[in-house]
């Protein structure tokens, strides 16, 4: 990338013709695209004076009404809970379809496609297609976090069972255990710990994304915010924006104690 | 000789079972209050599988007559993505440098230094998004400024810990033989933290790609803004081809990003 | 009784590691295998239930034709087989009593295998096995908790657990120190004795396949070249085992030349 033009070390392309190019190619690209940004200069000279009028009508951050605020910070919880439990369910058999070691070619190929174009949109692209599916609300938002952490679990822990140990299935195979009790014994008490782990992270992860999901109509205290900063509420929306910090700190903190303990 | 009487075996004792159903009692109940009280209207939970497959069968086949228009946003994407990562890879140099513990200079800067980091990470590039279009209007400019901030916190943490990380000793060695602050960073710790550099920048540049696609949904700029368009006159048949459009994006990222990891480091 | 007909195995388009092998093992004696690394003896063990797919020719253990049975009643007829690793292969994160159940799986319900519940005369046996080797008193610990000699010997009760016809342990020893080594043969070969069971084992040290075993078979380039009792394996046996090229490889050689 054009990393290159901050650091000049090292030379990472022999031939001083192609490196130079490569370097004037990078400057014409960064000149060019800055230059030629459509920006509206009387509106962004104007930037300054609406910045001061949005902090100044932020200071004092108001939490007069701090029923709507609660209600949309559960909302969100509640959203993250519902979305991590569904999406660790679906999760978990998907892993297994996608992991190599233990899944036959169409069905890894099937499991892997699945998790690769879950991650491939973000959750708010995601959450306006839910939105409009199935109208605004905390529906739209639990379905759309479901579709996020299955992108995030499921691809970890197919890596992860895909670096077990595989001599338990081995001796498992060999005294004629079902493929079921198999699956329990022999690779379940391996991926148990990551398992957990993904869990504790993805809740976390989740309350965060609903945050932002929100702002698109799908539930939470981002909806709330939303609300907010289209009103011109700029004092409660940084009373909101100051709880989801406040919120995402604490979580964050928890998870990752939680998290140690584990290990 | 006397066998001993059946043998009892439990995996667990009573008191240890105890602990384990309340643990599952704990969690079920927290799924359950979920459940119960989120404001959800049931019917449409059952009807939204229904709902789903029609908006995608509406979504068939992608219509391509607006492709132009949809490539040359895309372009503006990768645009806001570059630009940002790059202005952001500069600014955040100074605060891994502060917020590092081995190389701050004082107990102040070191604050400072956190609390820039903290305050970028903590808000999502969206929320910095509204806050940059009420400011600059609507518009590619908003977008960029989102990112920027959004990832200096991510690269200044990351580049930080990779400071903290590094072997002290040349470091003492060229203070030792009397080098002056400028050259001990530039000799003793640049070329330490060199590849951690290259990664991260990689990784957050794959990372703001993504994020540039939805900026437009707030209004600032990007392939967003047609999506936002055209779901908001229910042209799918063009929706589709904008998340295709979407999807291509994302994976020429990845493989681009990889590769470049590859060759770098 | 166990019966190896015209035994091939190969992977993909190379030479055959298996090479047209027959081989018969019969009532409570303890087999070993010995040859240097390649020779086919962990694949010929793997071929016996079938862990490895053999390319062609009959496994027959008293009167079933493993070679030709469906996955469901392949499955059936592997619980007819005990098998032991040399890496142990057992579950880190249970208990001991559970990796010792394990070998049951093949009988109890997957219901009663996910919540635990054995059958009580299964436990019985367990401890009863558990106790013959030395380990009962563990029953509860986690099996990475264990010693490696500890660690085999719940290898080998999980293996007993199944009430096996035979027992195949795949380099038992070669993961444990002298001395533990030296306990685990002794236990396999009066294991052997006290159940009636025929033992095969891999094994590399020669000199405890000899102080152990009642039968020894030398193998060389996927054939075997030798198969006798302990007493007649002498030096130039043992060149033609571990260095030596098979007579059969040899006019094959000759042809092609």
């Amino acid at each position: 990338m054009s990393t290159q033009t901050v650091w000049r070390k090292p030379p990472f392309i022999k031939s001083p013709i192609v490196r130079w190019a490569f370097y004037i190619a990078v400057a014409v690209y960064v000149i060019g695209t800055i230059a030629t940004l459509p920006i509206d200069w009387e509106r962004t000279a104007q930037g300054l004076t609406r910045a001061q009028r949005i902090f100044s009508g932020a200071f004092p951050p108001s939490f007069e009404r701090s029923g709507l605020l609660i209600s949309g910070f559960m909302e969100s919880l509640k959203i993250a809970i519902l979305a991590t439990t569904l999406g660790m369910i679906l999760s978990v058999p998907l892993a297994f379809m996608a992991a190599r070691n233990i899944s036959p070619k169409p069905v890894y190929f099937i499991g892997r496609g699945t998790f690769i174009l879950a991650r491939s949109f973000h959750p708010v692209i995601v959450a306006i297609i839910f939105v409009k599916a199935v109208g605004f609300g905390p529906l739209a938002g639990a379905l759309t976090l479901t579709v996020y952490s299955i992108g995030f679990v499921a691809k970890l822990l197919a890596e992860r069972i895909e670096e077990i140990d595989f001599g338990q299935v081995e001796a498992m195979r060999s005294v004629g255990a079902p493929f079921l009790s198999t699956m329990i014994y022999a690779i379940l008490p391996q991926i148990m710990p990551r398992l957990v782990g993904l869990g504790i992270y993805q809740l976390d992860s989740n309350l965060r994304a609903s945050a932002v999901v929100g702002i698109v109509g799908a539930g939470g205290i981002g909806a709330t915010l939303a609300n907010a900063f289209g009103r011109y509420d700029y004092d409660f929306a940084l009373a909101i924006t100051m709880v989801i910090v406040g919120a995402i700190l604490i979580s964050e903190a928890v998870s990752g104690m939680i998290r140690k303990r584990m290990t | 000789m006397t066998q001993t009487l059946t043998h009892e075996w439990a995996r667990f004792t009573p008191a240890q079972r105890m602990k384990r159903y309340g643990a599952l009692l704990a969690v079920t109940l927290v799924v359950v209050w979920a459940l119960g009280s989120i404001d959800v209207i049931w019917e449409w939970v059952w009807d939204a599988p229904i709902q789903l497959v029609n908006l995608f069968a509406r979504m068939v086949p992608p219509d391509p007559t607006n492709l132009p228009s949809i490539l040359e946003a895309t372009w503006q994407t990768i645009n806001i993505a570059t630009i940002a990562t790059m202005i952001a890879v500069v600014l955040s140099l100074p605060v891994a440098y502060i917020s590092a513990q081995n190389t701050t200079p004082n107990v102040v800067c070191l604050w400072i230094g956190r609390f820039i980091l903290v305050s970028s990470r903590s808000v999502n590039t969206i929320i910095w998004a509204l806050l940059f279009v009420a400011i600059f209007g609507p518009g590619i400019i908003a977008g960029i400024i989102a990112i920027m901030f959004r990832s200096i916190g991510f690269l200044g943490k990351l580049l930080g810990e990779a400071i903290e990380e590094i072997d002290p000793a040349p470091v003492e060695a060229l203070e030792a033989c009397g080098a002056s602050r400028f050259k001990v960073v530039l000799y003793g710790i640049v070329p330490q933290v060199m590849p951690a550099f290259f990664a991260i920048s990689i990784l957050r540049w794959d990372i703001n790609l993504r994020e540039s696609t939805v900026l437009g949904l707030v209004g600032a700029g990007g392939i967003g803004i047609i999506l936002q368009g055209a779901i908001d006159t229910f042209q799918w048949q063009e929706v589709s081809m904008v998340l295709l459009t979407i999807l291509a994006l994302v994976i020429a990222g990845e493989v681009i990003s990889s590769a470049l990891r590859k060759k770098l480091l | 009784m166990l019966e190896i007909k015209n035994l091939v195995k190969r992977y993909g388009k190379g030479a055959p590691v298996l090479k047209d092998l027959n081989l018969s093992v019969q009532g409570e004696q303890l087999m070993s295998i010995i040859g240097s690394s390649g020779a086919g003896k962990s694949t010929l063990l793997r071929c016996v239930n079938r862990l490895v797919e053999p390319t062609s020719g009959s496994i027959t253990l008293n009167g079933t034709d493993f070679t030709t049975l469906g996955a469901k009643d392949l499955r059936k007829a592997r619980r007819r087989v005990g098998m032991v690793f040399q890496s142990f292969n057992l579950v880190d994160r249970l208990s001991v009593m559970e990796n010792v159940q394990s070998g049951r799986l093949g009988y109890i319900s997957t219901w009663a295998a996910l919540t635990r519940r054995y059958p009580a005369e299964d436990i019985e046996r367990a401890f009863e096995l558990m106790e013959r080797v030395g380990i009962a008193q563990y029953a509860d610990k986690r099996a990475d908790e264990l010693s490696g000699g500890e660690r085999q010997r719940v290898g080998v009760v999980r293996a007993l657990m199944q009430r096996p016809e035979i027992l195949l342990a795949d380099e038992p020893t070669a993961s444990l120190d002298p001395k533990t080594s030296e306990q685990i043969m002794s236990l396999l070969r009066d294991l052997a004795r006290e159940l009636n069971l025929p033992v095969i084992i891999n094994i590399h040290n020669v000199t405890e396949a000899k102080e152990y075993s009642d039968r020894i078979v030398g193998m060389r380039y996927g054939r075997i070249i030798f198969d006798d009792k302990p007493a007649a394996l002498d030096a130039t046996q043992m060149d033609e085992i571990y260095a030596g090229t098979p007579s059969e490889d040899r006019q094959e050689m000759g042809a092609v030349a």
